[in-house]
Formats: structure tokens, sequence, C-alpha cells
């Protein structure tokens, strides 16, 4: 994974030594949460698999439901036996595990919860604290001023003291301010995680050393040989239950304004002096910065929205909802490399497949020598970095094809990470998480990251807000609207529908 | 050498086992082909068949990679026949699998089984030599393959002499191979709970240290922990003592210093360690051959650590022959 953190230890051995968790508490805002079930419990379960936890360990959840710790404590082992994604549940394990989770009941507006959790910690006795808040958003501010009220947020000369929030981070600019203002009024920039999943998968992490680690693609990797690049986080279901959620949220602010925005962000960044979270974080904040943003009257040129039938008939939502399920938008990047360059990024749900991808397409060669089989100038290279699933890469270029005559078509040169690594992949949230522990905050957003990708939405956002749309305007399982597709082709461009 | 041991044959021979594997498999999602690496495996005669192929299975999980087995004998002769090894992982639907070639060859072939090898090498990916057995120890026996691969790896633990087999490994570094020595692998653990005592303040102003060892003459693995103490600790003072009989192995290390500690290795899977009248027990877990192989196949590069224990500060060539 990253560069081990830098050691005075003469006993280092960074080669072989798995970076390992300090002596830890991790308290868990919204325990009885999916979140926690789904993730952060298979995730901590499994670093203690990996020996990458201390015997010492803790974990402390929390929610309003009245609960025994034993009945907290069968609840997360039922979570982990159903949601250990890649491998088997060890009933050993779970049983040196679950005597360090403790819960504390109790509504998170309540001074005297503070008060139980300040005496539960004060019992355990961890040096350092971890406070994971997977909470309503709504929350963020009130729990962490709270934590400061209660003198649980700053950590001491014995240890540290650390907030993780879960995006998103504010519902636009000026609310991520405020947010951000309230979070530093209790924890000092470096003690807050800002944690976007999306940066933790192993396939994300591998676009840094695809570009950075190889000396063939940098020099092609730019305006000059680049002539569009696609980003594409498509999902088959629809809300599954989160509609009320998700109905305040939509594609723009759930997918693009995070996720995607920070992939993009990846993928056009310049190469950082060192491999170092400060160096990496700065330049990915440089790059968000240098995204061009948009003019009121040119949202609807560069951004479509797009909901899906039925929607609105879903459970929890407006019968007249106006949120986007799907979103799609052409940035330009306007500095020496890219200028010029559109990245097209669209994010929806309902659509055919669930497949996150990026595409870069490069320019033709410069005199066409030969045509394709239809008689037509044969496709330019394409380079397709998979992030899910079937994670890889791959390398579209032209072939003759066998026989007399030269008659060219595209092949494909593939790289599946299963072909080569036997390896199991971490989880985004178990790398994440232990990050956190270790204090690298490399793959987590900063406060100007955060600030600079609305930024980059706030124009679409305020359009949006004010139109009215006649949704739906998608049917479940197209790739989104006509519209999208008309965005790329102004230019002469296309969306992979592959 | 025989018409039957034609590299082109051999390569033809697995082409039709990747054709017979598509057909056969009733997998919904089909069969991956995976390679990494080549690992090239010199087992000696001794050797048990079944544990090796064993091994392999596991390894090929973690490091998919062509598998060349140099099955040695001291009849004279070549034969070749190839293999398949196939799995599915937990929770995928598309089943795995790693191809191998397996050669049976007298000591005496050796040299003209490294010509057939270099041909049979999965074009330009890394190639891994694993020699599992002493004679690497012993002669250069095993020099026409050392060239062949990027990386070397012995166990020195089967060697007789201890002394001669670390300092066999130190030759074969100072001659520029990359090399890997399993007893070094399996201090691991041992050197991760040193690294984090001193992380914990528990190992401060160390000014002598003593590694106790049980049986007659230190295994490779107590050589290799001293010079690395030595290393890691100039101008420390790191004594080697001769302990209880029994197997050789490293039995106490005692880390005087501020405060002294000392760990005790009562079994190969427990550590106690005692400090300020305090004892506190952990596991070391005693990986198996398969996966301390698995260690070594994840470092393909230099090895820092070692190296420095292998050479001090000289680089390979600098120090005199």
């Amino acid at each position: 994974m990253l560069n081990p953190v830098a050691s005075n230890n003469p006993f280092a051995d960074p080669l072989r030594f798995d970076r390992r968790a300090p002596e830890c508490a991790l308290v868990i805002f919204g325990a009885n949460g999916d979140l926690t079930k789904r993730k952060l419990l298979p995730a901590l379960y499994r670093l203690a698999y990996e020996r990458r936890l201390p015997d010492s360990f803790a974990i402390v959840g929390n929610s309003r439901t009245p609960m025994t710790g034993d009945a907290f404590r069968e609840k997360m082992r039922e979570s982990v036996k159903e949601f250990l994604e890649d491998s088997p549940f060890d009933e050993d394990l779970w049983n040196t595990f679950a005597p360090n989770i403790h819960y504390v009941a109790g509504d998170l507006n309540d001074a005297r919860m503070y008060a139980d959790l300040k005496a539960k910690l004060d019992e355990l006795k961890r040096p350092n604290v971890l406070y994971y808040l997977s909470t309503q958003p709504s929350y963020y501010g009130p729990v962490i001023e709270a934590l400061g009220a209660a003198g649980l947020g700053r950590g001491d000369e014995h240890g540290w003291h650390r907030v993780v929030i879960e995006k998103p981070f504010g519902h636009d600019l000026d609310s991520a301010r405020a947010l951000n203002a309230r979070v530093h009024s209790v924890f000092p920039e470096h003690e807050v995680y800002r944690i976007d999943h999306y940066l933790g998968k192993e396939t994300v992490q591998n676009i840094t050393a695809f570009r950075f680690g190889n000396g063939i693609f940098e020099p092609l990797w730019n305006r000059r040989y680049v002539n569009y690049v696609q980003i594409t986080a498509a999902e088959s279901i629809g809300v599954e239950g989160r509609g009320a959620y998700y109905q305040e949220a939509g594609a723009l602010r759930d997918m693009i304004q995070n996720h995607l925005l920070q992939v993009m962000a990846t993928i056009a960044m310049e190469p950082p002096a060192l491999f170092d979270s400060d160096s990496m974080r700065d330049e990915r904040a440089k790059l968000l910065r240098s995204v061009k943003i948009m003019k009121p009257d040119e949202v609807s040129f560069h951004a479509v929205a797009g909901q899906y039938r039925g929607f609105r008939e879903e459970k929890g939502v407006d019968p007249e909802s106006q949120t986007n399920t799907f979103a799609a938008a052409t940035f330009f990047v306007e500095n020496w490399r890219w200028a010029g360059v559109p990245f097209y990024i669209r994010s929806g749900k309902k659509m055919p497949k669930r497949s996150t991808d990026i595409a870069i397409q490069f320019n033709s060669a410069p005199h066409a020598l030969f045509t394709s089989e239809d008689g037509r100038a044969p496709r330019p290279n394409l380079l397709i970095l998979r992030i899910q699933p079937e994670e890889g890469i791959s390398l579209r270029f032209l072939s003759k094809y066998p026989g007399s005559g030269m008659r060219l078509r595209p092949v494909s040169m593939d790289f599946n990470y299963g072909s080569s690594f036997g390896e199991r992949s971490p989880s985004a949230y178990e790398t994440l998480l232990l990050d956190a522990m270790v204090g690298d905050a490399t793959l987590y957003t900063r406060q100007d990251m955060v600030e600079a990708s609305w930024k980059v939405v706030t124009p679409i956002l305020e359009n949006w807000t004010e139109r009215s749309f006649e949704f739906p305007n998608y049917e479940p399982g197209a790739w989104g609207p006509a519209e999208s597709d008309s965005m790329l082709a102004r230019n002469g461009h296309k969306w992979r529908n592959a | 050498m025989p018409a039957t041991l034609e590299p082109e044959k051999i390569l033809k021979d697995l082409r039709n086992l990747w054709i017979e594997l598509g057909r056969d498999t009733d997998v919904a999602g089909g069969i991956l082909r995976a390679c990494g690496m080549t690992l090239v495996v010199a087992a000696e005669a001794a050797a048990e068949p079944e544990d090796l192929r064993r091994a392999l299975g596991v390894l090929m999980h973690h490091h998919p990679a062509r598998a060349i087995v140099l099955r040695l004998r001291e009849q004279s002769g070549l034969d070749a026949n190839v293999f398949s090894q196939c799995w599915m992982p937990f929770g995928k639907h598309q089943q795995i699998c790693a191809e191998g070639i397996e050669i049976a060859a007298g000591y005496g072939d050796l040299p003209h089984a490294a010509q057939l090898l270099l041909p049979l090498l999965a074009p330009d990916l890394p190639a891994v030599l694993w020699c599992r057995g002493s004679r690497v120890f012993e002669s250069d026996v095993f020099a026409p393959l050392n060239s062949l691969v990027q990386k070397t790896i012995v166990d020195s633990y089967t060697a007789a002499d201890p002394y001669a087999a670390v300092e066999a490994v130190r030759q074969l570094r100072k001659q520029g191979r990359m090399v890997a020595d399993l007893s070094w692998t399996k201090l691991t653990g041992l050197r991760e709970l040193i690294a984090s005592l001193f992380d914990a303040g528990s190992a401060a102003g160390i000014h002598s240290v003593e590694v106790i060892y049980a049986g007659d003459m230190p295994s490779p693995s107590a050589i290799y922990f001293s010079q690395w103490m030595e290393r890691a600790l100039p101008g420390v003072p790191v004594g080697l003592k001769r302990g209880p009989d029994g197997p050789r192995s490293i039995r106490a290390v005692v880390l005087s210093g501020e405060r002294e500690v000392v760990l005790k290795r009562p079994d190969s899977g427990t550590m106690e360690m005692y400090c300020g009248g305090k004892m506190r027990k952990s596991t070391i877990l005693r990986l198996s051959e398969e996966e301390l192989m698995s260690e070594e196949l994840s470092i393909l590069g230099l090895d820092p650590v070692f190296d420095k224990v292998l050479l001090g500060d000289a680089l390979p060539g600098d120090a005199p022959e």
C-alpha cells in the first residue's frame, strides 16, 4: 500500500512488518446503523484477523437504542457473519475480539450520554481515541461540540484524539465551511479524518501507482495525446429504502461532489514531489482548484440531471420530487496539462449494470494510413481503468485481422488483478480505518479539498434548484436520459456504454 | 538432451493443458489463467513429493506463478510433464488456475536442465528459485540455476553447519545475487516484537544484548538475529550463549538497558516477556514453510534490512572475496 510511516526505530523493517494500530479505543456514534453493520465491524474484525489490531483494541458503540453490552455484541456478531465478504467467519477469533466491544446507550443531544461515554473511556484507559461519526450529517456539529464540552475532544501527551467524519461534508459550500468551523473548534485539522471510501479502494490507489510508477504513460497524460476522459459510476439498484435520505442528496451531491471529483483529481493531478500525505493532498487540492467553475448560463450546456421512472413511487419520496438520481457533467481543468480536454463524469441509479470505471480516450493517429473494417477511420486507443467490479486495466489498440489485405480491428490488452495477484485486497474501510489509527491521512480529504469540490458543483446545484425538470426522464435499465448523450455528441464524443 | 524434453514440446503441452481446462470446466464464470512470475523449485531427492505439491498449492493462491518443479535425483536423465493447480477464491464465481511443469533430473544433468529452463520461464516476469534442501550449501551444483533467476530462496536450517550455511548465503549475495533465507524469514515475528518494545519505550538505552540458544550450535536464525541486533545497535555488545539442549533454536533474548527485558520462548509458539517484575505472554505464530515462502515471494526487490545483516554497510561486490 502506501509508503510506511517514517520511523526512527532502529529495529524497523517496513518491508516485512505490517502496519499495526497502536493501543486505542474506537468510539462509533450511530453504531446501530447500516454502515456499522455492513462495513465498519466487518472491516475491524478482518483487521483483527490480520493481527493489525492490538489485543487491547476496544470498540465503544453508541446509539439511542437501549441495549445491554451482550445484546450489542450479539448484534455485531450477526452483522460480521452476514457481511464479511470474502473470508469465512472464525468463531474463536470472535471470542477473543468480542470482549473488548462495549456499548453506551444515549441520545446524541443528551449531555449525560457524553458523561457516560467519558466514564467508559476512563474505565478502559486507552491512551488514544478515534471517534467515528456514522450518524446523520446534521449531528456532526453537535456531537463534536459536545465531545469538546465533555473534555473528550483533545488528546494529551499520552495520546491522540481523532475524529472520522463520513460524507457528506455539508450540503453546499457554506454549510461545509460552517461544519469545518465547528469541527476545528474542537479538533485541529491534523486530527480530522474526512472519509471518502472511494479513495480507500485498492484500484483507486492503483491509479497513482499506474501513473507515477510507470515511465510510459505519464508522457502521454496530457492534452497533446488525450482527447477526453470519461468517469462513470453506475449502479443497477435504486435507492433501496434510502429514499428519504437520497431525496435530499441526489446523485450530484451523493457521488460526484465527493467520490468522483476525488477520482478525477487522482487521474489528473500533477506528480507529487514526495509520496506522503501532505504532498499527495496538496496536488489533489491544486487540481480541484483548477477545475473551471461553470457560469450560470453554461450549466444547461455542461450538466444533465435525470430521474428514473419509479423513483417518485419509492418509500419516503415526494411524489413530485425533483431529485436527480442521475447526474452528468462536463468539466474542464484550467492548467497547461489539461486545457481544452473534457472530463465527462456521470453517476446514476437503475442503470444497466453496476460498474465504475475511468476511460481515457487518446487522440487518433495524426495520419490515417489504414481504415477499419467498416471503412471508417480506425478507432483511437482507449485506456480503461476498472474500479469495480472486475478490477483491472485494459488498453484498446488496433491489430491486423489475419488474412490477406490490411484490415484493422480493435483488440484489448487486459490486466486483471486476480490473474497476477492472489492476495486478497483489503476493503476500503479496512485500509482507511487502519490509516486513521496509525495517523496516515493520505487517503482522507482535507478541508481545502472539500471546499474546492463544493465550489465546482455549486453553480450546477444552484441552477438545478431553480429549475423544474420534467422527471422522470429515463427508464430503469437505461444509461440515463438522452440529454446526457447529447452533451457528449455536441463535442463529437460518445459515452462508453459497454 | 532427449527429444522428448524439447522446450517447444513442453510449451505445446502447456497450451494443450489450457485448451483442455477451458473445455472441461463446468464453472459458470469460466477459468482465469493466473501468472505473476516463474517459481523454479529445485526439490532434492529426499523431499516428500506430497509435501511439495501441497506447499505449492497454498503458495499459488497468494502468488500465482508458472511453477517449474525440478525434482532432483541420483539417477541421470530428464523427464517432464505439465500440470495445473486450480482453486475457487472464497465468495467468487471464477476458477483461477496456475500452470506447472515438473522435470525429473539427475544432479549431473543440472547444467542441461538450466538450458532447458531458460525458454520455459514466463517471459518478462520475475523468476525466483527456491532451493529446497541442503545441497545448495555444500557445492556449486545450483550455480547454473542461480543465473536464470532474480532471486534465490534457501533454508539454511537444513544445513549441518549453520555458520558455513550463513557464510554460503553471504557469498551468494556478495556475488550480486538477490538471496533470501527462510531462517531469516522465521525471525519476522520476534523482530517485530522487539521493534514494538522499542516503540513502547520498553527497550530504551540498551547497553548489552544476550541471545541464548538451544542445541549444540546456534541455529542460522540465532546467528542472523545476533547480527541484526549488532547492526541495529552499533557499539552494543551482542553475545550468543549456549543454553539448554534440544533442537537448534533461539530460547531467550536478554536486553539490558534502562530496564532489563527478558524474552523467553518456552515453546516455538509462545513468547514470555519479563520486564519490571511483570510477565506478559504473547503468541508468535509458527509459520509453515509455504507461509515463509509467501512472505519471501512478496519481496522481489532488494531487502535492505537482510542485506545489512549479511553485508554490513558494504555493497555487494565491495566486500573482499
